[in-house]
């Protein structure tokens, strides 16, 4: 026996109960209150298809209780009704509902500051179930709002795929196991059976009894089977893929699947559903569908009422009537459709009132009419059009791939029971009270529809949009018939004419977190993190990368922790991880003709044993990516590019490659490489200790490139300046990075080696000028304007970008990137916007505090035509203007002496 | 969006592990006059019918390689290597 709560209430389920028929045996007749006029809402369809007992449960907003199994402990509480359920203030809104007619929203708040008034008014008044955390700003905020969910998602693969595990979709799975097909059958219940689980009297088209016990053991006996229970198809996509939503739990975890499930072919065996009738109060609780009364009774054991009166057009009132009559309900009356004028009671049934008399009852049994549940038809490309012989929507010209069996075809053998559309709706549209009911979701009446049809919006199409009929949380599946029956009705057309509004996924509704699957965050790790722990770190994300931002020292600020970093390359030596790099071998014979073509530097003349600066643009000159080049061997090379872009430079370098028949091959080695920058005035003593490689200025000069073995390490040895120091930025295998950093520390540290981080090699690399691609650049930035046409030969053959650089190179540039010195101590913010005259006139790229100038320096895109040295410019930053000079000198070493030295 | 598209290396796979690659478009030469130029680098055909175009198996072999697909229909008629296309003389990536 499990217990759960509701509204802070102890309730007991009994096995096999959903949340609704425990709460219904105990008694709760008011399940939730509607959309806009805050009526009582009970039961209806007891089968996950209209909006009346969405409820919140264990902080979940809008979960169906009807189909919601009951787990022991659950929180579950009402939606949108204040204080409670029985006493909702906000149900005086059905009194003023002359003041809300149907388009008010459109009509009333046009201006602004209305709607800025009155929004969130309405938002509390009206609506379904509440976000619990509406505000989520980072990962961790999304971490804690979902503790205790646990988002999924699972692809699977079949030859062909049955929604539906009614007797149709079991008998069409056996057939096509017979044919040694691998089948998966999709049922959204907890077990096989369709209709036939709580139905009596199902038969087949051949009026045989339907035994389902027999078809579940030969469904189970069957090898090739997969039963998907409790799983429902939300929606039909391109190729035939199927979303289906598993909703479960895992210890103490909600669990939610989101299974992508490809077929060869889909058999739609989704059956029929029953929708309401319309007419006086037809929403009270108490007036309920004849499946739901079934489901009840038969799936439940639950006698539901007193005394009902059952609505059917059979004098007797059918298969439900004998279910009522068995559990023990007094059936008052069997009245015919046509003949419901209004249920009458306060927040419960109490009597039917037809054309003649007025019967008391505490249940209205509704035999609606029953519609074939075609909306994944739809969706798949198949038309469903009205079918007045048989009076229900008819699915047909159903693409290939795609094919539908049992009720869901028009094919039901039920129709005749249950109402004739033409009984649907009551004789008087217009009436205003009491209401009845069309769109339970939206509580949107006959007369709403009518008044929307008198306004011009009376195509089907449109005339949802207006009323929002058909829009809400049942996505017309209660409503579409009796929208379309008014429509045809008003504008004297037959149903078939009037159409139906679009059939699109997902219905049922699928949570967001669903859709988002699991809570990962892809993070990369580089072979020195354990190191880079021991020097008390502190870590920054860049393009997923745990990079050192700065290594704390003591509780001093990031601030002073940063200057010693920066001071230290400067005077003495520094380390840092530069693993995050992306490196690409290049390799074959044609290896210079493909980065010939690709980057705008000359590499095939390149010699052996030396590197070059070299940035790749598209064929609009725009800066794509830079880095160096490496010449290993004549048919070798090694390439850095920027951290985030390795996978792009790869697919262009192999997109360019593609049918030029070249023998050449681009492999990224990123995460077999770890590397290293050794870097500041005494780099080459502490290397020199490692290594027997020449590490001498003339052996060994500035953009070489070396293969030598350090620490016992076969490394590579780049010899660059990013910092504008001497040094070497060392590659070496992955998983020798821990052996190397203690043998370089060790090396070091009678010299003063101190690690330094991403923040120090930012100012670092500033001071000498040196661009970032894609933080001082965009996707407007041609070498030209970035000061970088060293990097471009425009002598050489084509290459990419250089018809566009030829004529970049004669035209007059609109914007230049230039350095500036700020005339204060405020760092701008990078970002921040340069005003000339009052006018933007550009913008700070970056920006830092330099030691060396002792004030705030920074590279900006400004016009060209105020892009001059010693012009002084105003930067807007923070709401101050700071006044900044502009420059070409590089800010430290100018002349490179210290980065050859 | 979830059509098969069938790589010729892989065979059929979710368009999900492809990067598509724009319309193919033939980069002009040298010689070739400005228009030539903008119209390669900025105009697109956008075609609503058959086209051919690149596609990159990035969840995959990591190649590229053609197709031909109705983008209206997202039918794929014909997957190929470039140096399996019988119609193609010059190929390029559409910037």
């Amino acid at each position: 026996m499990k217990t759960f709560y509701f509204d802070g209430k102890p309730y007991t389920a009994e096995e096999g109960d959903t949340i609704a028929s425990a709460l219904y045996r105990a008694g709760v007749r008011v399940f939730s209150r509607s959309f806009k006029y805050h009526r009582p809402r009970g039961l209806l369809c007891a089968a996950g298809k209209c909006p009346n007992c969405l409820v919140d449960v264990d902080g979940a907003a809008n979960v169906r209780a009807c189909t919601e199994q009951v787990r022991d402990g659950a929180i579950v509480t009402h939606q949108n009704a204040s204080p409670s359920l029985k006493h909702d203030m906000l149900s005086v809104a059905g009194l003023a509902d002359w003041l809300m007619p149907i388009g008010f929203y459109y009509k009333t708040f046009t201006h602004p500051a209305a709607w800025k008034m009155v929004e969130p008014l309405i938002r509390r008044a009206a609506g379904i179930g509440k976000v619990k955390h509406p505000v989520l700003n980072d990962h961790d905020d999304v971490i804690k709002a979902t503790r205790g969910y646990r988002y999924e998602h699972v692809y699977l693969h079949a030859d062909k795929a049955i929604i539906g595990g009614g007797p149709a979709g079991m008998i069409e799975a056996l057939k096509a196991a017979e044919e040694g097909l691998d089948v998966v059958l999709v049922d959204d219940q907890p077990e096989l059976g369709g209709n036939l689980r709580f139905r009596s009297d199902v038969r087949d088209p051949d009026g045989n009894l339907l035994d389902t016990d027999a078809l579940i053991e030969q469904i189970d006996a069957a090898p090739n089977i997969r039963v998907l229970s409790e799983n429902s198809c939300f929606g039909i996509y391109e190729g035939n893929l199927l979303g289906l939503l598993h909703k479960t739990r895992r210890g103490d975890e909600h669990v939610e699947q989101l299974i992508k499930l490809r077929a060869g072919h889909v058999t739609v065996a989704t059956g029929c559903f029953e929708i309401p009738l319309v007419f006086k109060n037809n929403d009270l609780p108490g007036v309920m569908l004849s499946t739901a009364v079934q489901r009840l009774v038969n799936l439940h054991g639950i006698k539901v009422a007193e005394s009902a009166v059952v609505v059917s057009p059979l004098a007797d009132g059918g298969e439900v009537a004998a279910d009522l009559k068995r559990a023990g309900v007094e059936i008052a009356a069997v009245v015919h459709p046509s003949e419901v004028v209004a249920a009458n009671g306060r927040g419960q049934v109490r009597e039917i009132q037809t054309e003649e008399e007025t019967i008391s009852c505490d249940l209205i049994v509704v035999c609606g009419p029953m519609l074939p549940e075609a909306g994944l038809l739809a969706q798949g490309g198949g038309e469903v059009v009205w079918d007045a012989e048989l009076d229900s929507y008819l699915p047909r010209d159903l693409p290939a791939g795609l094919s539908a069996v049992g009720d869901v075809t028009g094919t039901v053998f039920a129709i005749q029971r249950h109402t004739h559309s033409s009984d649907l709706l009551p004789k008087e549209l217009d009436s205003r009270r009491p209401k009845s009911i069309v769109c339970y979701c939206e509580d949107v009446t006959p007369k709403d529809l009518c008044n929307g049809i008198a306004e011009g919006f009376d195509h089907i199409q449109t005339l949802k949009r207006y009323s929002t009929a058909t829009m809400g949380p049942c996505q017309g599946k209660m409503c579409h018939l009796a929208t379309a029956a008014v429509c045809s009705k008003m504008n004297e057309t037959t149903l078939a004419e009037t159409g139906r509004t679009t059939s699109r996924p997902p219905s049922p509704a699928v949570s967001l977190g669903a859709l988002a699957g699991r809570k990962l965050h892809p993070l990369k790790r580089t072979p020195l993190h354990r190191k880079h722990e021991e020097h008390n770190v502190v870590w920054v994300e860049l393009s997923h990368w745990e990079r050192p931002r700065y290594y704390r020292i003591g509780d001093k600020s990031e601030k002073h922790c940063v200057q010693q970093e920066y001071v230290n390359v400067r005077e003495r030596v520094g380390l840092v991880d530069v693993s995050t790099l992306g490196k690409l071998e290049v390799k074959g014979a044609n290896a210079g003709e493909l980065l010939d073509k690709v980057y705008t530097n000359k590499l095939s003349t390149l010699r052996v044993g030396r590197m070059r600066y070299s940035i790749i643009c598209d064929d609009t000159a725009t800066i794509l990516d830079d880095g160096t080049v490496s010449r290993l061997a004549d048919d070798h090379y090694f390439i850095t590019t920027t951290t985030s872009n390795v996978d792009f430079v790869q697919q262009w370098l192999d997109w360019w490659k593609a049918d030029t028949g070249w023998s050449v091959h681009v492999t990224n080695v990123t995460g077999g490489f770890g590397a290293l920058n050794v870097a500041g005035p005494h780099a080459r003593e502490v290397l020199s200790q490692l290594t027997d490689c020449d590490l001498n200025k003339k052996a060994f000069p500035y953009m070489a490139c070396r293969e030598a073995v350090v620490a016992d390490v076969p490394c590579r040895l780049l010899r660059i300046g990013f910092t504008g120091e001497t040094g070497w930025e060392i590659h070496f295998p992955a998983e020798c990075g821990e052996h190397l950093w203690e043998s370089i520390m060790r090396a070091g540290e009678s010299f003063g080696i101190r690690p330094f981080g991403v923040e120090a090699q930012r100012t670092l690399r500033l001071e000498k000028m040196h661009v970032i691609v894609s933080a001082d650049t965009d996707a407007t930035s041609s070498p030209y304007g970035a000061d970088l046409e060293f990097a471009v030969k425009l002598d050489k053959d084509d290459f990419i970008g250089k018809p566009a650089m030829m004529r970049l190179n004669q035209a007059e540039l609109h914007e230049k990137l230039i350095g500036f010195e700020v005339q204060s101590s405020d760092v701008p913010e990078e970002g921040s916007m340069v005003v000339h005259e009052g006018l933007p006139a550009g913008r700070i790229t970056s920006s830092r505090h330099s030691a060396v100038k002792d004030k705030p320096i920074g590279l900006a895109w400004i016009a060209a035509e105020l892009a001059q040295p010693g012009r002084t410019i105003e930067i807007q930053s923070n709401g101050h203007t700071l006044k900044a000079v502009l420059t070409t000198e590089v800010f430290y070493d100018p002349d490179g002496s210290r980065v050859r030295a | 969006m979830s059509f098969l598209l069938p790589c010729p290396n892989c065979g059929n796979r979710s368009v999900y592990e492809f990067r598509f690659g724009n319309e193919f478009k033939p980069r002009p030469s040298l010689e070739e006059p400005l228009d030539a130029w903008t119209d390669y680098s900025y105009m697109k055909k956008n075609e609503a019918g058959v086209q051919k175009e690149w596609w990159f198996h990035r969840s995959g072999c990591r190649q590229w390689f053609l197709a031909v697909r109705n983008t209206v229909t997202n039918e794929v008629f014909q997957t190929f290597f470039p140096e399996d296309d019988p119609n193609t003389n010059e190929v390029a990536p559409a910037g």
